[in-house]
């Protein structure tokens, strides 16, 4: 119990140092963008003067290690800014050039907040259409290695990672929905939209884990402990189940731990394609428009869910196989 | 990152069979394989070809020639083998803007990789090695790089300098060496343990002799395999790049700006969008039905089985 | 009754890869009879282990069964129902105890899912309640608290136990052991081989035993059979197999037995004190620190060596010898000075190696090189051979056409063909890749060579070869030899003075004849008792040897650490560390028994 807790209180002080190194890094590479967020908050037409009262009092003359820690001291309690360019009322806007109109602007934390849901909607049926495609081909892949199973593993897997996935995309939207009427592609107007985007991130997703499994299931299978099992007089579904696909679970779950920053930059990108409403499609835009506190908010969430997912997997991989020390 | 998956087997058992040199047993073991020889087959057509069709057709990449616009590929009616994946918004011949994209593409990808394969390497060796406080520091900023999905790193430094050829290829070995650093490390780590480097120690061998003589000799050339596919996923990066509009600019064509344009002649000329990707994933598949073949080949191998 | 439960008749096994096609075993006859122990003599390679799963039903590719029978109790064994059905009756013991069980479930919980698989009547409780049973039956410590302990926290020694509760859980008409006890240490294996019989008496099984040593199958067996290139070349009684063998291969097989006890001459008399020794270790010590998973921030202290002391003099032969955990390893890379002693010091010809600065200590490695014992992981496998023995040259600074030069004479030197000069390792055997192993370090011309474990992973011809090498170059460059081993038939036969550690310490050092006829610490008898042997040996196995397992290197008890476990100990045993004591010229043992009755040693 205490190598446990030891156990967490050191992951969780390591990942804190790895999400204030990625928010400062993303901060002050920010910062050093040429060109101005004053000027971007208040449009072109504004005189350079209140522009550069607006740029003092948004802090944004501070020297960048200043600035960063108002920017952390707000974000513990809960604020992470507003947007430069978003509105509360959802519309986009660059500013007026007469008024200081920061304070009508969107803020960062309700923004995520209202995009999360939909992009946890898209991860989840992402990773189920995933594990449909790559548990069963990878497991049988692994069990039969060397025939049809393994090989039909290489081909799909081979031909998979080749796909592009904007240009699956582009295929499927023309395709299914404007030839065939059959799936909905673009925005968001219930479920079903979710249905091509989690498509496209599985079909990107899933060769990497079917291969991984694959080969773990693969070299359990040849370990001398589960030769030896048969002889002692245990049945195949006992060694399979009990035995293999134990033994193989813990380098898929470890890539799986590290995949998590692909996962979320395949959903960026097909959020952007579809046009779906979720934090991949507000991120690029965000980028696109210089908004940095949103890139700076949205940064630091996905360092907090990389650290977060490694420690359950880390969790979870020492449950399965105890020799793996905290 | 492919890298990843690899579960590298470094140590070299004894073989008591080899009569041949490993390297041209795996060569053999893969072209055994079906699947490499078609790759092989695609690979060497697409080479060739991007090599020379540029200089010999009379057909310009970017020259706009209005007459042509819009003319289907060759499978359809209306098309021709003048232009067998047909012509674009601007008349533009699309398998030579392909050809010279798969060019492009080649180009940057190759080189971010070498780049991100010898730089992560490097770090991943040091940090192997020698443990302690190195390993902790170098571990921890590419813990750091690795919790930022990467696209979004490369979107922001893209914004932010002028997506020229070089920032692009910058970029992308930028994305792409913590993954080569941690599994170079991971593998040094035991390389370290094992008796050989133990045995140059007592000869007396200095560190640097021991990782550069002994250990980045026989820890990297399966890393190096990965790298070959993971120019295939880096030809995917810089199209996703180009389509969102940070890559290389136009009229340079890349797949990303050739598909992005498309989009918005779905309904009349589709093919504009697609068959720039239809070539492009038959690259990519040549590629990697190579790498994989090669790789499985070589476990195969290695591992005793052949 | 002689109750017949296994039938080999004219079994014949080949394997197949590829081209490659070899007879494996050759009609095979054998019968196993139920309460009698059948012995099965071997060199590896001779298809001992193919014959053993052979037994159990176990061919799979690539090996074919190509002709005979394999029957149980007069049914095919070979019919997939039948081998099923039989499954509960046979237990198997293999030579490899560490991979037998799944490394992340617990060892009791395995032997009970192996009940329970094959006597579905039993219930959960009942099965835990028989495996906690029988783990203590076979002396494994504290059974309960072990039971849901993992693979990877048992000794060797204990895992090789727990195979054998599995294997003998659910009460099996047939028990084939094949090789377990090579992996194990001396007293480990002395240990298993008495619980071998105690059980034997107890449960009526038929018992095959497969080994390669002799004088064990001579010790268990009821009838043994040779088995040589697949086939058998003889069959009778063990001790007439044993002393008198008819068969030419037989007859060498047992040659190359040890004789320990009416053997040849002792290899000599240790060199005099008057000469400075070549090496001197004085009071070294080595602390490891792990982490104590069980607190938030504590280390547990693992103490791998504590205070040795003892001096190598020129033209020596000398040996240590030692079983797991005794430390030998980590004084071995002390020595190598690959890590430094945390107290104590290491002086080579008479300069004190912590000392040194970086330049010194290279010129140091000049005067003495080790050899390690892994012949396949001891050479870089990119490199060839040349550029191997080249390595210390070069990092010497020697100039690039003398080192062609001198490599080539030392190839020639150990017995290596000079056209291998650009091989690479991958082909070669373990007594050639030892062979550049012990070139790499010549050539250099050390004074010193400390050999640890060297000879251990090479079959017996070789070793004799690289031995009667090892005597050449010694006569030719005037070597000192410092012996790392286990084997004591091979330090007998080979050093002038041996060392005995235990847990850390030297517990006893003396010349040879001092060590083997007149030892005086307890565990150097144990030792001495439970090696092997087809003579008589002085030491008898039921008053020296011990029980159970030396106590761990983290918690050591104060006093001495061999206390807990010797049949002698008394109270001040536990309470006073003994020290080395010289208790004849030339021999010292730390053991608290030399101080009393002196009139014991006039017996002696």
């Amino acid at each position: 119990m205490v190598s446990l807790i030891s156990f967490l209180v050191r992951r969780i002080l390591q990942g804190a140092l790895i999400i204030l190194l990625v928010s400062f890094g993303i901060f002050a590479v920010l910062r050093l963008v040429p060109g101005d967020p004053a000027r971007l908050v208040l449009g072109p037409m504004a005189s350079d003067q209140v522009v550069e009262v607006a740029a003092r009092e948004m802090g944004l003359r501070d020297p960048i290690p200043v600035q960063y820690v108002h920017w952390l001291g707000a974000a513990l309690h809960g604020d992470m800014g507003q947007s430069y360019i978003r509105a509360i009322n959802g519309s986009q806007v660059t500013g007026s050039h007469d008024e200081f109109a920061q304070a009508g602007k969107a803020h960062v934390l309700d923004l995520i907040g209202g995009a999360l849901p939909y992009t946890l909607q898209l991860a989840a049926l992402a990773l189920l259409f995933a594990a449909i495609i790559a548990i069963p081909l990878g497991i049988a892949g692994g069990m039969r290695s060397g025939q049809w199973p393994d090989k039909l593993v290489l081909y799909l897997g081979s031909a998979f990672v080749s796909i592009p996935n904007f240009w699956l995309s582009v295929v499927l939207a023309l395709v299914v929905t404007a030839q065939f009427h059959l799936i909905p592609s673009i925005g968001y107007q219930g479920f079903s939209y979710t249905i091509l985007p989690a498509f496209v991130i599985a079909i990107e997703m899933s060769p990497i884990f079917m291969r991984s499994l694959s080969s773990s299931v693969s070299g359990a299978r040849q370990r001398s402990f589960v030769s030896l099992a048969e002889i002692r007089g245990l049945s195949r579904w006992r060694i399979f189940f009990g035995h293999i696909l134990r033994n193989a679970a813990v380098p898929v779950l470890n890539l799986f731990g590290v995949q998590i920053g692909a996962l979320l930059g395949g959903i960026l990108i097909v959020e952007f394609i579809f046009n779906y409403p979720g934090l991949g499609l507000l991120t690029v835009q965000a980028v696109l428009q210089r908004d940095f506190p949103v890139i700076q908010g949205v940064a630091v969430l996905s360092a907090v869910l990389f650290v977060v997912i490694n420690i359950l997997v880390d969790l979870v991989s020492t449950w399965i196989d105890p020799r793996l020390d905290f | 990152m492919l890298i990843d998956t690899i579960t590298v087997a470094a140590a070299v058992p004894a073989d008591k069979t080899a009569a041949v040199s490993p390297g041209r047993r795996i060569w053999r073991a893969a072209y055994a394989e079906p699947q490499f020889r078609v790759g092989l087959v695609l690979i060497l057509i697409l080479i060739i070809t991007a090599l020379i069709y540029p200089y010999l057709t009379p057909l310009s990449a970017t020259k706009i020639a209005v007459l042509e616009r819009f003319k289907p590929p060759f499978f359809l009616s209306g098309g021709t083998w003048l232009h067998p994946l047909g012509t674009d918004q601007l008349g533009r011949d699309l398998f030579l803007r392909s050809l010279i994209g798969l060019q492009n593409a080649l180009l940057i990808s190759m080189s971010a990789v070498i780049i991100m394969f010898v730089f992560g390497a490097a770090i991943g060796l040091f940090s192997g090695y020698y443990g302690g406080w190195i390993d902790t520091v170098l571990m921890r900023i590419t813990d750091a790089q690795l919790a930022v999905p990467v696209i979004i790193l490369a979107i922001t430094i893209l914004t932010v300098r002028r997506p020229t050829v070089e920032t692009v290829t910058l970029v992308l070995a930028l994305s792409g060496w913590p993954a080569y650093a941690r599994v170079t490390r991971s593998v040094t780590l035991s390389e370290r343990q094992r008796e050989y480097v133990r045995g140059a120690k007592i000869l007396g061998a200095s560190d640097l002799r021991i990782i550069f003589q002994l250990i980045a000799p026989n820890v990297l050339p399966p890393i190096a395999f990965v790298a070959v596919l993971d120019i295939a996923r880096m030809m995917i990066f810089e199209a996703i790049l180009g389509f969102i509009g940070i890559g290389v600019q136009p009229p340079t064509p890349t797949f990303g700006n050739i598909i992005a344009d498309g989009q918005k002649y779905l309904i009349n000329a589709w093919w504009v969008a697609t068959m720039p990707g239809a070539f492009l994933f038959a690259a990519l598949l040549g590629i990697n039905l190579i790498g994989t073949s090669v790789e499985q080949a070589r476990n195969k191998v290695l591992g005793g089985t052949i | 009754m002689v109750e017949t439960l296994l039938s080999l008749r004219g079994l014949s096994i080949e394997f197949v890869r590829g081209s490659d096609r070899r007879q494996v075993l050759d009609g095979i006859d054998i019968d196993v009879a139920r309460d009698r122990v059948l012995g099965i003599l071997g060199e590896s390679g001779s298809g001992m282990t193919t014959l053993a799963k052979a037994m159990v039903g176990w061919v799979s590719e690539p090996l074919h069964v190509t002709g005979g029978e394999l029957l149980y109790r007069g049914r095919d064994l070979h019919d997939l129902r039948v081998q099923r059905e039989v499954r509960s009756k046979i237990g198997f013991i293999g030579a490899d105890p560490g991979n037998a069980f799944d490394p992340t479930l617990p060892v009791g919980m395995q032997i009970a899912e192996k009940l329970r698989a094959v006597r579905p009547d039993i219930g959960d409780s009942a099965a835990q309640k028989r495996v906690i049973e029988l783990l203590d039956a076979v002396r494994i410590p504290s059974a309960k608290s072990r039971y849901s302990e993992f693979p990877n926290q048992y000794s060797g020694g204990m895992l090789q136990r727990a195979v054998i509760v599995d294997a003998l859980i659910a009460e099996p008409e047939l028990l084939i052991c094949d090789n377990i006890i090579q992996p194990l240490d001396v007293t480990v294996a002395a240990q298993i081989v008495r619980l071998l019989r105690e059980l034997r008496g107890r449960i009526s099984a038929g018992i095959v035993f497969i080994s390669t040593s002799v004088p064990s199958v001579a010790e268990v067996a009821d009838e043994t059979l040779v088995l040589a290139g697949g086939r058998i070349v003889e069959r009778g009684e063990p001790m007439e197999v044993a002393h008198s063998p008819k068969n030419p291969i037989t007859r060498e097989l047992v040659a190359r037995t040890p004789r320990i006890w009416t053997g040849d001459e002792i290899a000599g008399e240790p060199h005099h004190d008057h000469e400075r020794p070549i090496l001197q270790v004085q009071d070294v010590t080595k602390t490891y620190r792990k982490r104590d998973r069980q607190t938030f921030f504590g280390h547990q202290n693992v103490q791998a060596v504590r205070g040795v002391s003892f001096s190598v003099f020129r033209g020596d032969n000398f040996g240590l010898v030692g079983e797991s955990g005794c430390g030998k390893s980590t004084l071995s890379r002390l020595l190598s000075w690959v890590e430094k002693p945390d107290q104590g010091s290491i002086m080579f010809e008479g300069r004190d190696i912590s000392t040194m600065n970086g330049r010194e200590r290279l010129a140091m490695r000049n005067g003495f090189q080790l050899l390690l014992q892994d012949p396949y992981n001891c050479l870089p496998p990119h490199l060839s051979v040349g550029r191997s023995i080249g390595l210390g040259l070069q990092v010497h600074g020697v100039r690039r056409k003398e080192i062609a030069s001198r490599v080539r004479d030392v190839m020639r030197e150990v017995g290596l063909s000079v056209d291998d000069l650009h091989s690479l390792p991958v082909g070669m055997s373990a007594g050639q890749r030892q062979r550049v192993n012990i070139a790499r370090a010549l050539v250099l011309e050390p004074r010193l060579m400390i050999l640890d474990e060297t000879l251990s992973a090479l079959d017996p011809v070789e070793q004799s070869r690289l031995l009667a090498l090892f005597e050449q170059l010694q006569v030719k460059h005037g070597l000192t030899y410092l012996f790392i081993s286990h084997d004591l038939a091979m330090v007998r036969r080979v050093c002038t003075r041996i060392a005995v550690m235990y847990l850390g310490k030297m517990v006893e050092i003396a010349d040879t004849s001092g060590t083997f006829y007149d030892s005086r610490h307890p565990y150097t008898r144990a030792l001495l008792s439970a090696v092997p042997t087809l003579d008589a040996n002085p030491y008898k196995p039921e008053e020296c040897l011990l029980d159970g397992e030396p106590p761990s290197p983290i918690d050591i008890p104060p006093g001495c650490s061999f206390a807990s476990r010797c049949p002698h100990a008394f109270a001040r045993c536990r309470v006073e560390t003994p020290l080395l004591r010289e208790h004849k010229p030339g021999r010292l043992a730390a053991c608290h028994l030399l101080d009393q009755a002196p009139a014991n040693e006039a017996a002696a």
